[in-house]
């Protein structure tokens, strides 16, 4: 986080990255284990945030926090869950369908911190700095003080999550395609 | 700066171009159908599905049909431009050929065929890509990053998302009937439409509206049921109102969600009240169409500007009598009359709700 090793995957643990992230943190959300790996990143990755910067985000009107995520395989993990469950299974399980959309993500994180701020999920090829300079240039010159912003790409495979707090008022590194690359390819999260 | 919305194009099962959808819809034809045995475990389902659709790559085909028809509807021209882009709404893209990269292949044969300058944006925020798709598209528009904006909303009918509303218990036994007492939940349907947003008028060939960008606003409140208090949509449609200078008394006609399940429907009927529009002639048009997802919103919006050019609201198909704890002025029969100013909402899973306007010029 910011540049720093907070948290290391331990393979010997029954649990997976994120629960371990979870536990590593000592959150208390028990509603985190009914989420899908996209919700829980998602999850995850702002608790992270809020908690290196404790007192701006909490000073902020409830809706003057926008989310703007983005990724490449949708919610693909909890799509081929939810068709494993009807083809093979011979069940559609409800818990899994309401994951079956990218957006479910955000609505998980506007509801663990009541925020009725702005919501976009969009779905690129690759990490694109310039998607996220322009809308959220656009977010904060109509009505938004900040957007918590990232890329959160879950597969069977692979997790990848970068997670990064733009503010209109406060700045340590200056927004723009450039320096969002140069945190992206260093994984800072 | 006005920024314009025109050259509204559909296709849907009630016709291949936006005017015979509305021709169609008018007449009170509905593309709503019984499709024996289609549903889980051989349930009898009503769809409203495009006839002789191919399904193999059906998305992507009618998203690159709608695009080839937008085409004549404007200055070609402009497609290629550095400063034009093409926004995509969809929930579930290309699902059915590709589930692990539902879009990927969207992407990449739209820029090759058309000869894009960017790769298009695909916004997928269930029910409501659709009309923040197009306040995105105005957004994008008005500061400056692009000229103009093509926003082409699309999905097609799965036994994945039939099932899954099946799952839910959310699918309705008879055609869907917003707003009505006797509706029991939505009828998905298929449909592909798209509007174009532009800083300039030129490059329309039909009369242009002003697109009164919105807002969104998150329920904060539940991930697949809406809010009880419609807190969200409240906030959004305030949001939109006062950041266009349009107050309640001046919207002409509403363009709902209105989905047909028991507690969307009722939700809206709360914001509408609390948002003092309950005087609003209203409608929802799920029941000509279904609930196509992420081209509702577009769907919905290209419809409403056909009703402000053809002077005609459309009645709320399948309503009957009113099922809301607020009575909301529904449309029973098509009106003849002139509407000067149109709100347009949508709400879906993930607690999110969105709103615009569209204003004659």
């Amino acid at each position: 986080m910011n540049g720093k090793l907070v948290a290391q995957y331990d393979p010997s643990s029954t649990d997976g990255w994120l629960k371990q992230l979870y536990k590593g943190f000592q959150l208390n959300y028990p509603k985190f284990y009914k989420m899908d790996p996209l919700a829980q990143a998602g999850y995850l990755s702002s608790e992270l945030i809020k908690a290196n910067h404790p007192d701006r985000l909490l000073n902020y009107k409830d809706d003057a926090i926008a989310l703007v995520l983005a990724n490449r395989h949708a919610s693909v993990v909890s799509d081929l869950a939810f068709k494993n469950s009807y083809e093979i299974q011979n069940a559609p399980s409800p818990s899994l369908f309401v994951y079956t959309l990218p957006n479910i993500v955000l609505g998980e994180v506007a509801i663990a911190n009541k925020w009725y701020g702005e919501n976009m999920f969009a779905v690129l090829p690759k990490f694109a700095p310039e998607f996220y300079e322009q809308y959220a240039d656009i977010l904060l010159n109509s009505g938004s003080e900040a957007v918590l912003a990232g890329w959160l790409d879950i597969t069977d495979s692979e997790i990848e999550v970068f997670m990064f707090l733009l503010e209109k008022s406060f700045s340590e590194i200056k927004f723009n395609t450039v320096n969002l690359l140069k945190l992206a390819e260093n994984r800072v999260v | 700066m006005i920024i314009y919305i025109g050259a509204e194009e559909l296709i849907s099962p009630l016709g291949k171009s936006v005017e015979e959808n509305f021709s169609a819809a008018s007449a009170g034809k509905t593309g709503i159908a019984l499709y024996p045995q289609a549903g889980f475990k051989g349930v009898n389902v009503h769809l409203s599905t495009i006839k002789d659709l191919e399904r193999s790559f059906a998305f992507e085909n009618l998203v690159e049909t709608i695009l080839d028809s937008v085409c004549n509807r404007i200055d070609p021209v402009i497609l290629q431009s550095p400063k034009t882009l093409v926004v995509i709404s969809s929930t579930k893209g290309g699902l059915y050929d590709s589930i692990s990269d539902p879009f990927g292949n969207l992407m990449e044969r739209l820029t090759r065929l058309f000869k894009l300058a960017h790769t298009p944006l695909v916004i997928s925020n269930a029910c409501i890509s659709g009309v923040l798709a197009i306040n995105v598209a105005g957004n994008l528009v008005k500061s400056g990053h692009y000229n103009h904006v093509v926003v082409i909303g699309c999905d097609v009918v799965s036994d994945f998302v039939l099932y899954g509303f099946q799952s839910l218990f959310a699918v309705s036994d008879a055609p869907c009937a917003p707003f009505d007492a006797g509706r029991s939940g939505v009828t998905l349907g298929e449909g592909c439409s798209a509007v174009v947003v532009s800083r300039d008028m030129s490059i329309f060939k039909n009369e242009v509206f002003k697109l009164g960008i919105g807002s969104s606003a998150n329920d904060a409140n539940h991930i697949s049921g809406p809010s009880r208090t419609g807190e969200g949509l409240y906030r959004s449609v305030q949001k939109t109102l006062e950041s266009n200078g349009v107050i309640a008394d001046n919207i002409d006609y509403i363009s709902a969600h209105g989905t047909g399940t028991i507690y969307n429907d009722e939700m809206e009927s709360i914001a509408f009240d609390r948002l003092g529009l309950t005087h609003a002639p209203l409608n929802s048009l799920k029941g000509f169409f279904g609930h196509t997802l992420g081209a509702a919103g577009i769907l919905e919006t290209a419809m409403s500007m056909q009703m402000m050019r053809n002077g005609t609201l459309l009645k709320s198909m399948g309503y009957k009598a009113c099922g809301t704890s607020v009575n909301l002025n529904v449309i029973t029969e098509n009106q003849i009359g002139s509407v000067q100013t149109i709100l347009k909402t949508a709400s879906g899973f993930g607690g999110g709700n969105a709103s615009l306007l569209i204003q004659k010029l």
